[in-house]
């Protein structure tokens, strides 16, 4: 009983650190604008430059 | 005593330390920056405790951006899909680490506390409004909301506690423009597309714009519009009620407020707009309701108040654009509607007062100078008072959007607390500002001296008439009263017209020619920013 427990804890301790590593690899090195800035946003402004508007003035 | 473990770390990682690295003449803050882009190579490190507090706060407005698609994910991928201005939402997290590049220790602790307040706050709101938008299907609460121009303070609404006001261009328009330079110019050009005056203030243009490229959410029965309180020329409160079609009714405050003459107007007008929006949705004004959301925005300018006196010494932990912008979306689009802002303020203020008991020096104690600050929307797309901070060592200690409204209202009359309505309402965003008279801006020595300060900065939007009329006298003035005054011309949302570039190296100019100092980090003198967000 006491080892399944152990085990578990270890379990959950590393998928922590795998989650912290993962997580702060992604913030230290800006990952997340990286991917917004080249990739995202290209994609989204593309689709939005295409969109068809009604534009009056009323 | 530092820990020798946290120490070998900083030891190792100093060189991803921008501060380190200006004081060691081995680069600075833009050393880690893509040329042009505004995305940095790596995020700072800021000794071992303040970047762990940094990374944690990071993932406590993931957090926030996670719960807001959970909540409503189909609304906001659609929301997405539909407005251009979500894309520039995505933003967000390079908007936070610019705002706060160098700042370490309490003053990065507050800074992250009042920006995930605006964090949670806003994305709450985004799900809320999108799950809600006829354009997008409409939802159960599309016409309980009331769409209100969003300089009129939204706290008088609180007596419909069945109804929930929303500041319509707040999340098109007003916050965005702050978080995406390059946002506003595609709606100032589809407004000047049909031929509308090309030199009036850029955010009534870019509303406009909005308001023709129909990216405006729809919601609500009834629509509560005002006198724009700045540029008016430009008509963009007629083109809105035009296109949006829905009820409206204009709550035209006194413009010249401080004439005792125009409170009863005022009073008056805010009478008339409870009465339209109680016929137009049914419902009755519960004054108790009122009440106790008033008592919340009470407390809020009580620590506002204590918060100034603390900012009158060189020991405030709380400054630039961590006090400005949150007391600009606190006070202008919270207006005392949520508990989680004034919970916010008492953390706040207790932080702070342990900081002047401490006589704690913000910014490592390179504070040079202490500025006020008279600048709107172009202060924060440009990070402005960090950037200043960083470079010349200037601390903006109040900016212009903390002095509006902070009288306290009548909890137990309601004629009375109408009364206290209607004055802190004229004293809202740009009311109080450009257009209110000439006291409010002549105001700026009275305020620059009762907060300690010997330097002036004034941001002029160059296509503001109010404002440019007032340019000679303001530096006369300065040369008298002895201030270092600096004149920051900008186009407001227009970064085309005045680049970010532009607006610094007039402060450059200033400070190594008039003033002659040398900047603290000399790679944030001279730099191209132009393809940033």
């Amino acid at each position: 009983m006491k080892k399944k427990v152990l085990g578990i804890v270890l379990k959950l301790m590393l998928v922590l650190l795998g989650t912290f590593i993962a997580t702060f690899t992604i913030y230290f090195f800006n990952l997340e604008n990286k991917l917004i800035y080249y990739v995202v946003r290209p994609f989204l402004n593309k689709h939005y430059d295409s969109q068809r508007r009604d534009r009056r003035i009323v | 005593m530092k820990n020798p473990i946290t120490a070998f770390i900083d030891k190792k990682m100093q060189r991803f330390d921008p501060i380190w690295r200006a004081e060691n003449g081995k680069g600075g803050q833009r050393s880690r920056y893509y040329d042009k882009t505004g995305i940095a190579k790596y995020r700072e490190w800021r000794g071992t405790k303040d970047t762990f507090y940094d990374y944690l706060a990071w993932l406590n407005n993931l957090k926030s951006m996670g719960l807001m698609v959970a909540s409503a994910p189909l609304p906001v991928l659609k929301g997405m899909w539909e407005y251009r201005w979500m894309g520039s939402y995505l933003g967000t997290f390079a908007f936070i680490d610019r705002l706060f590049e160098g700042f370490r220790g309490p003053e990065l602790r507050i800074a992250h506390m009042n920006m995930h307040a605006i964090v949670q706050s806003l994305t709450k709101k985004i799900a809320l409004v999108l799950s809600n938008d006829k354009r997008l299907g409409g939802g159960p609460l599309s016409d309980r909301m009331v769409p209100m121009d969003e300089v009129l303070p939204p706290l008088f609404m609180c007596g419909f506690p069945n109804l929930i006001p929303i500041p319509l261009q707040t999340l098109p328009e007003f916050i965005i423009c702050d978080i995406d330079q390059q946002l506003e110019p595609f709606y100032i050009d589809v407004a000047e597309s049909f031929g509308l005056a090309a030199d009036v203030c850029s955010r009534c243009s870019a509303e406009t714009g909005v308001t023709f490229n129909d990216d405006f959410p729809i919601i609500g029965k009834a629509l509560l519009s005002t006198n724009m309180p700045c540029n008016a020329s430009e008509a963009t409160s007629m083109f809105q009620r035009r296109r949006i079609g829905l009820p409206d009714f204009p709550v035209t405050l006194a413009m010249i407020h401080n004439e005792p003459g125009a409170h009863p107007y005022s009073t008056q007008i805010l009478r008339d707009a409870i009465k339209f929006i109680e016929d137009e949705y049914g419902e009755v004004y519960d004054w108790d309701a009122l009440f106790a959301r008033a008592r919340q925005m009470n407390e809020q300018n009580e620590i506002e108040l204590e918060k100034w006196d603390i900012f009158k010494t060189p020991h405030s932990a709380l400054c630039g654009i961590a006090e400005t912008l949150y007391r600009l979306y606190s006070w202008a689009s919270v207006n005392g509607q949520e508990d989680y802002f004034t919970k916010n303020d008492r953390k706040v203020i207790k932080i702070m007062r342990r900081c002047y008991e401490k006589r704690y020096m913000p910014f490592g104690g390179k504070t040079r100078h202490r500025a006020f600050l008279w600048g709107p929307s172009a202060v924060y797309y440009t990070d402005f008072p960090t950037w200043i901070q960083n470079c010349w060592g200037v601390s903006i200690v109040l900016n212009m959007d903390s002095t509006m409204g902070h009288n306290m209202i009548n909890t137990e009359d309601p004629e009375e607390a109408i009364k206290d309505l209607a004055l802190f309402s004229e004293k809202a965003v740009m009311r109080h500002h450009a257009v209110g008279g000439w006291d409010n801006v002549n105001a700026v020595w009275d305020w620059a001296k009762n907060f300690d300060c010997d330097m002036v900065l004034m941001n002029d939007n160059v296509a503001c008439k109010g404002m440019n009329g007032v340019h000679a006298m303001m530096e006369e003035q300065a040369r008298d009263l002895g201030f270092y005054f600096i004149f920051v011309e900008h186009d407001l949302e227009d970064c085309r017209t005045v680049s970010r570039r532009d607006m610094r190296n007039i402060v450059n100019n200033y400070m190594s020619v008039v003033v002659g100092e040398e900047p603290l980090d000399p790679t944030l003198l001279d730099f191209d920013d132009s393809e940033a967000w």
